[in-house]
């Protein structure tokens, strides 16, 4: 076990009041929350508190039963299990714990805004269409994962994690992972390895391959309905005939049937500028972490008090809605910052100034609280 | 695939052969053991295994010297040893892999079937799912799945990449396979001995070239080359341009490959001079990051530009600060 004994006792003593009556919320929570954590007694378990989000880790719970309990009781703010199952899950240092084999992991963030630590809708919004994009235009046409083989779950803060659970991934080791977020985000992808001149003629992918040639070709033949575009390639493409010639030679890898000028460098352009790959929207680091901890699904977020849900369809899922648990009672809160206005669990309040008190319905008063943007009035 | 002989003694890692050897139990007379001992020595000296001559009493003898030498390379119970025997091993089902592919298609699908490799084929192209395919492939940029033609899971290779994935299995299961541990008989520990003391001393290689301004992902490749650790192409490409780079001779540079399960002096010294005479440019830190070779977060930039008074301290500072914070 990774703490000491007594220790939860007296931090308790030492805690705000904010942090003790968060603790209390999400004790009451845990009693009955549904979790997610298959094969349990294979995983290493970390929990965090109210300044870290991993305190204690090396962890091992042996059932469902034993860690509902530890959750009840010491109330842990953040609770993270490895996507790793290992043998001996509470052994230190790592290599004592032999891994087994691990899930496959995405990783998705609200990119950085103005609206900063109470992401807004808009932020919530881009971040879904890029997980709908990662499972839409690369796990399920290019890997050939199902789609009930990938299991959704919301971060509890500002993204989505991504699981994949199924057998055929489970021992890829660390550099085959990086391979896997490599493709995803498109690092390495080269234009020669697509095209390529037989004789002077230049030949290319169809829109039925796989990969990022397949890619291409269809944003392509996609944008030849876009006359700025086509411009930029050759004023040739003005005419509806040459137009309908290209994208039918195209269809059977021929680049070449219209003469364009300078159509090697034209088209490695347009392939750099079509930003085919989701780089900078998936944190590599976690897909090739075979040891990482990330947040269990159902458990709940302290710098946030929502659930991280399993999202069971993204269409239509929003955050602050879905996610929020606490929706029984009212608290009176004294605002530590300015608030901007918010909706939470379909309720809006603010905005609030900073010294300002309200009494709010408890999902907006915890939200407040975990972000450390209230205190108790 | 019928019982076949033939198809064991050159593919003795097969699990046909396996099964067969099992039934047909081994006698390890002295001939067995000696002619073990010469493989594992041509392993080690010039990275090859002989092929086998093609009688079926020759067949029946190289099963039995194979299963030996497995004993010999785990009395042994060297990394060196057992890495470069793993990569001959490799290169001899190789060379019959190639031969079979014109001649005995069923040898080549039934090698992959005994790993569970999946091939389909495709035209004149197969193809492999995806996560086999990054199973048995090297990390390198003409492997870079990013770059091929990846759809509803599967990979698209070439007839000769078919092969080198098989050949690559076969290295790995040697790898995952050896040592075996038991007790073995007098002559097979005596034949170990003598191996053992063929191999290259460990000695350590200095350097006036400010090895303390080598950044963290340069020490580690050194450090898993000098365990005999295989290092992917491009972690060794990327150690031997940093080492042209900081302009150590042509032979101090060798030395550190010499450890290398699958050295071999001239291609190792040929390729070294090549990177010279190009001009090859240091892969930046975000490239090292994307193939798996970087280690530590120092912020450089750029493995050349590290230094360890400024770099080194950022990183001490990180470290301290993520230890705190765990």
């Amino acid at each position: 076990m990774g703490t000491v004994e007594g220790e939860g006792a007296k931090r308790a003593e030492d805690a705000c009041p904010e942090e003790r009556l968060i603790r209390k919320m999400f004790s009451s929570y845990y009693r009955s929350a549904h979790f997610e954590a298959p094969q349990i007694e294979k995983r290493e378990f970390g929990f965090g508190g109210w300044e870290k989000k991993i305190e204690f880790r090396h962890i091992k719970a042996k059932s469902e039963a034993e860690l509902r309990g530890r959750l009840v009781s010491e109330a842990p703010l953040y609770v993270s299990y490895s996507v790793a199952y290992y043998e001996f899950p509470d052994a230190r240092p790592m290599v004592r714990k032999n891994w087994l084999s691990a899930d496959l992991v995405f990783d998705l963030d609200a990119p950085q805004h103005t609206c900063g630590k109470f992401t807004c809708a808009e932020c919530f919004e881009k971040v879904r269409q890029e997980a709908i994009r990662l499972i839409e235009d690369f796990l399920v046409p290019d890997f050939g994962f199902s789609r009930g083989e990938i299991s959704v779950n919301f971060s509890g803060s500002r993204g989505y994690h991504l699981h994949i659970r199924s057998q055929s991934i489970q021992r890829l080791d660390r550099e085959a992972r990086r391979e896997i977020a490599d493709y995803i985000c498109g690092v390495g992808v080269s234009f020669e390895r697509f095209f390529w001149t037989e004789g002077k003629k230049l030949f290319g992918p169809t829109p039925s391959d796989g990969g990022y040639g397949g890619k291409f070709a269809r944003a392509f033949m996609e944008r030849l309905g876009d006359d700025e575009f086509c411009l930029s390639i050759s004023r040739r493409l003005k005419s509806r005939e040459e137009k309908d010639r290209l994208a039918s030679s195209i269809m059977q890898g021929n680049w070449d049937s219209i003469g364009i000028a300078a159509r090697e460098r034209k088209l490695r352009e347009k392939f750099e500028q079509m930003r085919l790959g989701m780089a900078g929207k998936i944190d590599a680091n976690v897909t090739a972490d075979i040891s990482k901890l990330i947040r269990m699904p159902g458990s709940l977020h302290g710098g946030s008090g929502f659930a991280a849900v399993p999202v069971r369809s993204l269409e239509g899922f929003e955050p602050m809605r879905h996610a929020a648990v606490f929706l029984d009672g009212e608290l009176r809160v004294k605002v530590a910052e300015r608030v901007p206005a918010l909706e939470v669990a379909g309720v809006r309040f603010g905005p609030l100034e900073q010294g300002e008190c309200a009494t709010l319905p408890m999902a907006c008063a915890m939200y407040l609280l975990c972000k450390k943007a209230a205190v108790v009035a | 695939m019928p019982f076949d002989l033939a198809f064991c003694s050159r593919y003795p890692f097969s699990p046909q052969a396996r099964q067969y050897v099992e039934q047909a139990g081994l006698s390890l007379t002295a001939s067995v053991v000696e002619k073990a001992e010469a493989r594992l020595r041509l392993a080690l000296e010039s990275g090859r295994i002989k092929k086998v001559a093609d009688l079926p009493d020759a067949w029946q003898e190289e099963l039995a010297v194979y299963a030996c030498a497995r004993m010999i390379a785990s009395a042994a119970n060297n990394r060196y040893l057992i890495g470069r025997y793993a990569v001959a091993e490799a290169k001899r089902a190789g060379e019959y892999l190639a031969i079979d592919d014109s001649v005995r298609q069923d040898y080549v699908e039934a090698v992959a079937e005994g790993f569970g490799i999946a091939f389909q084929k495709e035209g004149r192209q197969y193809s492999i799912p995806f996560w086999q395919y990054l199973a048995f492939t090297p990390r390198s940029y003409d492997y870079k799945l990013s770059n091929r033609q990846l759809k509803g899971g599967l990979v698209k290779v070439s007839r000769h990449e078919r092969l080198r994935i098989l050949e690559e299995a076969v290295r790995k299961r040697m790898e995952a396979t050896l040592p075996i541990k038991a007790e073995f008989p007098a002559e097979v520990k005596e034949a170990a001995g003598r191996l053992l003391a063929l191999l290259p001393r460990l000695e350590p290689i200095s350097s006036n070239v400010g090895q303390e301004n080598y950044p963290p992902c340069i020490r580690k490749m050194i450090e898993d080359l000098s365990l005999s650790l295989n290092l992917p192409h491009t972690g060794r490409v990327a150690l031997a341009i940093y080492l042209v780079n900081a302009g150590l001779p042509q032979e101090r540079i060798v030395e550190y490959f010499r450890h290398a399960p699958d050295f071999s002096e001239k291609t190792t010294t040929y390729q070294i001079e090549y990177i010279r005479r190009r001009k090859y440019s240091m892969p930046s830190c975000q490239t090292m990051d994307s193939y798996g070779l970087c280690v530590a977060d120092c912020r450089c930039g750029n493995p050349l530009r590290f230094r360890d008074r400024i770099h080194g301290a950022i990183l001490r500072r990180l470290e301290a600060e993520r230890k705190g914070k765990e």
